[in-house]
């Protein structure tokens, strides 16, 4: 179920509050069985690899925490020794699945093609939805329950539900356990976090379905022609479209998980904070996507030694990070792509020009600005040929005859001129700004219920217009 | 007491102005809502229902649309005609239901074998008067549960005809009515002298309901209907259906496209009307749990196609050129598995020009003069072959 659809806005939230609100004993198992019930829906059977997923998890972390009950010797080092055999057979196991799931397909492909041969046979099996992001808030959980940071152990109910809780589950924010800990154990619903949490997800409504979406049918319209056959300015104007999409479909989505973890008496963090607005590409990466950069950061980067260990180790830290990054986002070569094209423009930055940019910020600002689009062009286009034709046409090439020109540009401009210009503000911080001083004037609740009336009317006849463009 | 009570609810409706408003409101924009969903198949299955009792009174629907079109027959009771004709086959179809098993690989023999009948159509010589003008072949048809659309059970060929290879100034009186694959014909199959007017998400029902349809040569919307009476077209080409997958059901959609095609012959008596099949979507996009699949395309395709005549209004399947051997649209030629890449609407081009139609003076004179041949020829374009 996708929060920007008619049955969950309709059908399940309100029939969901209802329950959750009425009876207050019972918080946990109600957002537990929601949750499922609202990941059933789509995954009737991947529901079931989820449940098993948490059983396992929450077993091995009871081991971690087991005290066996008569004196022994050398106490503090078999705990120790204990909890990292725990630790690794969780993440032995949760990344194994995470990769014959997302990852077999296209290892087999590549050694296959490699060796000439077919050795490993496809397996072509479905991703479950959200098993990238759940693998990671179990293995953030199981990290923290070794470190210690997670103190006292989770029960059974309140770990499945930390894990499920659907404001979150399929795409984020990947919460920490300690953030929800208190609330999880127990928490309160005030009619006021009901109604901000409710225009915070309208407002996140809003994001996705009246800029994201719509923006979107000028990328698909623009890759729909063919890349490698596009002017040069047509390049970059679907490059500019693709890249809002992105964010604010992105952005959006995490603005309703924030909203309905607040209508449910948590506080989600927050994952986005104006990343166009950057002077740098590391400090984009420190904008976008908050909680999977932290994830990493904690639990990949500083456990390799950051940048303590010289520099050649630093450099080859920030080479583990950034391939990672990449394959996490898709098993494909022009993630891979994307991510070591981020390791090298960071790692460059942070050698030689990255300081000099902080402090000129018109060049920082149009730096970042040129180079994010191009990022999210080797993001978004699969077929490693496209992406060459497409990067050529970005830059000026054209081995192809070019087909469209700038007849289309101009129509394209004068479609989507306001819509640009709206996408443009709205990637600023002026409108966040504004939001959090006048959320609770007269006129802002006026806007809001037109945003989310008018986003609900783009939906419904949405689904009467196949071309539009879901991706989640 | 209650006074404190009715404090405590002031003080919640104080708390929560938006939820109360989203609230309030939702009880006026659901029911509307509820319409844009397409649910007027209610209404429409009335309109069936009481089409039913007109049945003694017309033979064939099928033959009835050729003059229909020539707005001979402006009355209601010759749509009741045509529903009731529909139901019939939809009886016929039910029946067979029964021992038919469903089969998609079958549907995709026959649309390989309408792959090789579509290759002798075009050099076939002109058609004998009881032969049929639209071929259909049947196949199996699946077990369907939509209220958008059934399985049709056949395929529907281009018209018969002995069509002749033409040149581009063949489209210098074309005028082309669409949606966003028309769009893609407009920008990249070169057509420079014919007009298009099209918009992303056009549907049958609003291409004569708008009054703002972009006319691609300025880019600007215009009011489509006064042009198509002032202007005069030699040729009319339409493809619309994709917009309308899940908005009502088929039956509906043929009706709505009869009523187009009737107001364009009214505007414009001289036209050749071509009545284009919507192309498949790839096996990527083809989603059997939504209505978004090629089993409600082919239902849509075929509903349009015996609309065509072979006489003044003819069907064009151009799937052939562009989809694999089980129907599906190949991907390496989409990027969205809906429309076609830039470079290849070349082929398009190549597919429409060698379907030219050029009417003798003699054929043309009975067209106008309205005779009743199609309608009597009970066989033309029935559809059961």
């Amino acid at each position: 179920m996708l929060f920007s659809s008619v049955g969950f806005l309709f059908r399940f939230l309100p029939i969901f509050i209802i329950i959750y609100v009425a009876l207050p004993k019972y918080r946990n198992i109600i957002l537990l069985l929601g949750s499922l019930i609202f990941y059933g829906v789509g995954e009737p059977y991947f529901v079931l690899l989820l449940l098993l997923s948490i059983l396992v998890n929450y077993g091995l972390s009871r081991y971690m925490f087991w005290e066996p009950r008569s004196p022994q010797t050398n106490r503090r080092q078999k705990t120790a020794r204990r909890k990292k055999r725990a630790l690794a057979l969780a993440a032995v196991l949760d990344l194994s699945v995470l990769f014959v799931f997302k990852y077999w397909d296209f290892t087999a492909k590549s050694v296959n093609s490699l060796a000439g041969h077919d050795y490993l046979p496809l397996l072509a099996l479905t991703l479950p939805l959200g098993i990238s992001f759940y693998t990671f808030q179990m293995l953030s959980y199981q990290i923290d329950c070794y470190r210690g940071t997670v103190e006292k152990q989770a029960g059974l109910l309140t770990f499945a539900a930390y894990i499920c809780m659907f404001p979150q589950l399929i795409a984020g924010p990947i919460v920490r356990y300690g953030e929800v800990e208190q609330r999880l154990l127990d928490r309160k619903v005030r009619i006021r976090d009901l109604e901000n949490g409710l225009k915070l997800f309208t407002a996140g409504l809003g994001l996705k379905v009246l800029l994201a979406n719509q923006i979107g049918t000028l990328w698909n319209s623009i890759m729909t022609a063919g890349a490698g056959r596009l002017h040069t300015l047509v390049a970059w104007l679907g490059a500019f479209a693709y890249s809002f999409q992105i964010y604010f479909d992105f952005w959006g989505y995490s603005v309703m998980a924030i909203g309905l973890g607040k209508m449910l008496g948590f506080s989600i963090p927050r994952n986005f904070n104006n990343p166009y607005v950057s002077r740098s590409l590391s400090e984009f990466w420190r904008r976008w996507h908050m909680t999977l950069g932290r994830w990493f950061r904690e639990y990949v980067y500083f456990p390799l030694g950051g940048s303590r260990k010289g520099r050649m180790r630093t450099v080859f830290n920030l080479f583990v990070v950034w391939a990672l990054t990449g394959l996490w986002h898709g098993a494909n070569w022009n993630f891979v792509l994307w991510g070591i094209t981020f390791f090298l423009l960071i790692s460059l930055e942070k050698r030689t020009y990255g300081k000099w940019m902080e402090r000129n910020a018109v060049f920082g600002h149009m730096y970042t600005l040129l180079l994010i689009p191009v990022t999210w062009v080797i993001f978004g286009i699969t077929d490693i040929g496209q992406l060459a034709g497409y990067l050529e046409n970005l830059i000026g090439l054209h081995r192809e005859k070019v087909l469209v020109g700038t007849t289309q540009l101009f129509r394209y401009l004068r479609e989507y001129a306001l819509l640009l210009i709206a996408c443009v503000i709205f990637s600023t911080p002026l409108p966040g700004k504004l939001y959090w001083k006048w959320k609770d004037r007269w006129f802002m609740v006026l806007f809001l219920l037109a945003v989310f009336w008018w986003s609900v009317y783009e939906m419904m006849s949405g689904s009467n217009n196949p071309f539009l463009y879901f991706r989640f | 007491m209650r006074g404190n009570k009715t404090k405590h609810l002031w003080e919640i409706v104080y708390n929560c102005p938006f939820i109360i408003l989203v609230l309030f409101t939702a009880l006026f924009m659901l029911p509307f809502f509820h319409k844009i969903e397409g649910r007027e198949n209610d209404k429409n299955i009335a309109v069936i229902k009481s089409g039913n009792e007109g049945a003694d009174e017309c033979t064939d629907g099928v033959g009835l649309f050729a003059k229909m079109l020539e707005g001979d027959l402006n009355n209601d009771k010759s749509e009741a005609c045509y529903v009731a004709n529909d139901v019939q086959s939809d009886e016929e179809k039910k029946e067979n239901e029964g021992t038919r098993k469903k089969d998609i690989t079958q549907n995709g023999k026959n649309i390989r074998q309408n792959n090789n009948i579509q290759k002798t159509a075009i050099t076939v010589k002109p058609p004998k008067e009881e032969e049929r003008a639209t071929k259909f072949i049947e196949y199996t048809p699946t077990e369907t549960n939509s209220r958008y659309y059934s399985d049709a059970g056949k395929v529907a060929l281009t018209t018969t005809y002995d069509y002749i290879l033409e040149n581009d100034s063949y489209f210098n009186d074309a005028v082309f009515l669409g949606d966003s694959r028309t769009l893609g014909i407009s920008d990249y199959a070169g057509f420079d002298g014919a007009d298009f007017f099209c918009d992303n998400g056009m549907t049958i029902y609003k291409l004569l309901e708008d009054t703002g349809v972009t006319w691609q040569r300025t880019g600007e919307k215009v009011d489509m209907k006064e042009i198509l009476q002032e202007k005069s077209y030699g040729k009319i080409y339409i493809m619309l259906g994709m917009n309308e997958l899940g908005y009502g059901d088929t039956p509906m959609y043929l009706k709505q496209y009869l009523k187009v095609l009737r107001q364009l012959r009214e505007w414009q008596p001289e036209a050749i009307i071509y009545v284009m099949a919507n192309l498949h979507v790839s096996r990527e996009k083809n989603n059997m749990e939504s209505e978004f699949n090629n089993i409600n395309i082919n239902d849509k395709n075929v509903a349009a196609a015996r609309l065509a005549n072979g006489k003044d209004v003819f069907y064009l399947d151009c799937n052939p050129l562009f989809t694999d051997e089980e129907g599906y649209l190949q991907a390496e030629l989409t990027f969205d598995g809906v429309h076609l890449y830039a470079q290849h609407y070349d082929k398009w081009r190549t597919f429409l020009m060698e379907h030219g139609v050029e009417r003798t003076e003699s054929e043309e004179a009975k067209v106008s003069a309205g005779e009743t041949e199609a309608a009597e020829d009970s066989t033309v374009g029935a559809g059961e072959g």
